[in-house]
């Protein structure tokens, strides 16, 4: 809790410390979009038409078509402030061009806009007609909110797991420890091989894999498989029992003081381990924020190459540095994109070139790669209950796509985005598996 | 929800709001809503040992401890619990949510 109290000390205004806490947290939202519209970010803050051609291109808003899911008006919650504030008729003339003062009840109506209907996933942004970034408007609404102290629970709750405990989930060193050892054993079994083991804080190896603590507290298959698949590789690598996650709720909070910490985490500990490159496991968000933002929040490049697993897949199937049958997944399988790992995070190839040699009958999704819409589960979704109702009630469309293929698998390289749709297929009755590419590698091993 | 003639309220994310209400009644009602008619006998298992872990340390167990603690093998509990053991068994002990991405 210290560190997050520091980031908000940070942020406030000189000469503020003896106002009321609503006040204080009015003053830090208005000087964080100050430091937000300079430049180039004042003009998006003022370039939007309202023309509503993005209304289509939301999830949110074609589940659930009110105006209060309309892209542009959710921006408008984070414009209209800037008008009152930054602009001349804005501050002269508020009621005549919509600006509005920003109230600590104003706030929280952002909060609404920015964590629970909006999941950052960017598609309004890279189909507005004339080029206006709204995803970086609501962006700074998380910004501003952050900073004012109005994170929701759940996401806040998780971001001081994160710091505190060093991981997301809160797994304790002893129970990582225990868990890469469990699941040695069982590898060992079925792999048919006594030599095999999950290394960890190893020092001088290739490879320092980073993965999502889902994959340790709930969902170890991917682990288990990514280990079989390097194992085959005859890779060089290890994990950290001290820096393992991937994840960044910092990013999603719109909190970069911690987001920020968390990335200097990662690469301070590949240092330590001395390894040549950093790859990362199916997550969208942390490869978004580790590979695109960390540098930017570091102000410097890292010391190793970064990499997505998919990429370190893609070279070993294409190297023929691990032999793979493609019968032995041959029901239908769809692949569903990561907004953040491919339309924000540009990777889209490896894991379709992966795919196509690892299964038998591999169909694709209309729209895909960048094009493609969001699970729904985005943004942080997933750890915010309150907004659970509106999380499901977008991703129809999601679960209309993946109908449509009649597909047996879809296949994910995000772990976020995986718990989204297994909860999809069930509310949805899709009858679909959820898997990440690595374990249908796993399982096309010769 | 109505059990047994008491009220149940959900989140909005379908895990109960008052954790101290939950009986077998309301998890075989929760089990139904995940897709299982019937819990069987290694669904109960794993239910009463999530139930007795997070009473002693308000955590959900790892998958680990339900697996090595209760002979079930990685591999079958998902198909015990299509939804996993977080959205899925937590939720049908009677759990709050686990925090973050599950």
């Amino acid at each position: 809790m210290t560190k997050r109290n520091d980031t908000h000390e940070s942020t406030e205004v000189p000469g503020d410390e003896g106002n009321p806490a609503p006040e204080r947290g009015v003053n830090a939202a208005l000087a964080e979009l100050a430091a937000s519209v300079r430049g180039f970010g004042a003009f998006q803050m003022n370039a939007c038409v309202r023309c509503g051609l993005c209304a289509d291109t939301c999830h949110i808003y074609r589940a659930e078509p009110d105006v209060a899911n309309l892209p542009a008006m959710k921006a408008s919650s984070i414009t209209s402030v800037f008008r009152r504030y930054h602009t001349f008729l804005g501050k002269r003339l508020p009621g005549l061009v919509g600006a509005r003062e920003l109230t600590a009840e104003r706030i929280d109506e952002i909060r609404d806009v920015v964590y629970g209907r909006c999941t950052s996933c960017g598609r309004c942004a890279s189909n507005c007609a004339l080029g206006v970034d709204l995803r970086h408007i609501l962006q700074v609404g998380r910004r501003m909110c952050a900073v004012a102290g109005r994170i929701p629970e759940g996401l806040q709750r998780t971001v001081d797991n994160q710091l505190e405990t060093g991981n997301q989930m809160a797994i304790p060193q002893e129970e990582f420890l225990s868990t890469t050892e469990w699941l040695s054993d069982d590898l060992k079994l079925e792999m048919g091989d006594d030599t095999l083991r999950i290394p960890v804080d190893e020092k001088g190896k290739r490879i320092l894999y980073v993965i999502n603590p889902r994959e340790v507290k709930f969902f170890p298959l991917s682990l288990m498989a990514a280990a079989g698949v390097f194992h085959a590789a005859g890779e060089s690598w290890t994990l950290s029992s001290k820096v393992f996650d991937v994840t960044n709720y910092g990013f999603f909070a719109g909190d970069e003081a911690s987001a920020r910490e968390l990335v200097r985490r990662v690469a301070e500990e590949a240092g330590a381990l001395g390894v040549e490159q950093i790859i990362l496991s199916e997550c969208g968000h942390g490869y978004r924020s580790f590979r695109w933002e960390g540098p930017r929040w570091l102000g410097r490049e890292y010391a190793v190459p970064v990499s997505s697993v998919v990429e370190l897949l893609d070279e070993y199937i294409e190297c023929g540095r691990v032999q793979v049958d493609r019968e032995k997944n041959a029901e239908r399988v769809t692949l569903h994109d990561p907004c953040n790992l491919v339309r924000l995070g540009g990777l889209s190839e490896p894991q379709r070139r992966v795919l196509r040699k690892v299964t038998l009958d591999f169909v694709e999704m209309t729209p895909n790669r960048e094009n493609n819409f969001c699970c729904g589960g985005g943004g942080g979704m997933l750890s915010m209950s309150e907004y659970g109702d509106r999380r499901v009630a977008s991703g129809k469309v999601k679960a209309d796509q993946i109908r449509a293929t009649g597909a047996k698998i879809v296949a994910t390289p995000c772990h976020n985005c995986a718990d989204q749709l297994i909860e999809l297929s069930k509310r949805y009755h899709l009858g679909v598996e959820i898997q990440a590419v690595v374990e249908l590698v796993y399982n096309a091993l010769c | 929800m109505e059990v047994d003639g008491k009220s149940i309220e959900f989140d909005k994310d379908g895990f109960m709001v008052d954790p101290g209400l939950w009986d077998e009644a309301v998890a075989a009602a929760v089990a139904v809503d995940e897709g299982i008619d019937e819990l069987s006998e290694t669904h109960w298992k794993i239910v009463k040992f999530i139930r007795e872990y997070w009473k002693e340390h308000d955590l959900a167990p790892p998958v680990r401890l339900i697996c090595k603690d209760l002979g079930v093998g990685v591999r079958d509990i998902y198909k015990l619990f299509t939804s996993g053991p977080a959205r899925g068994a937590c939720r049908v002990a009677g759990l709050p949510k686990p925090d973050g991405c599950v």
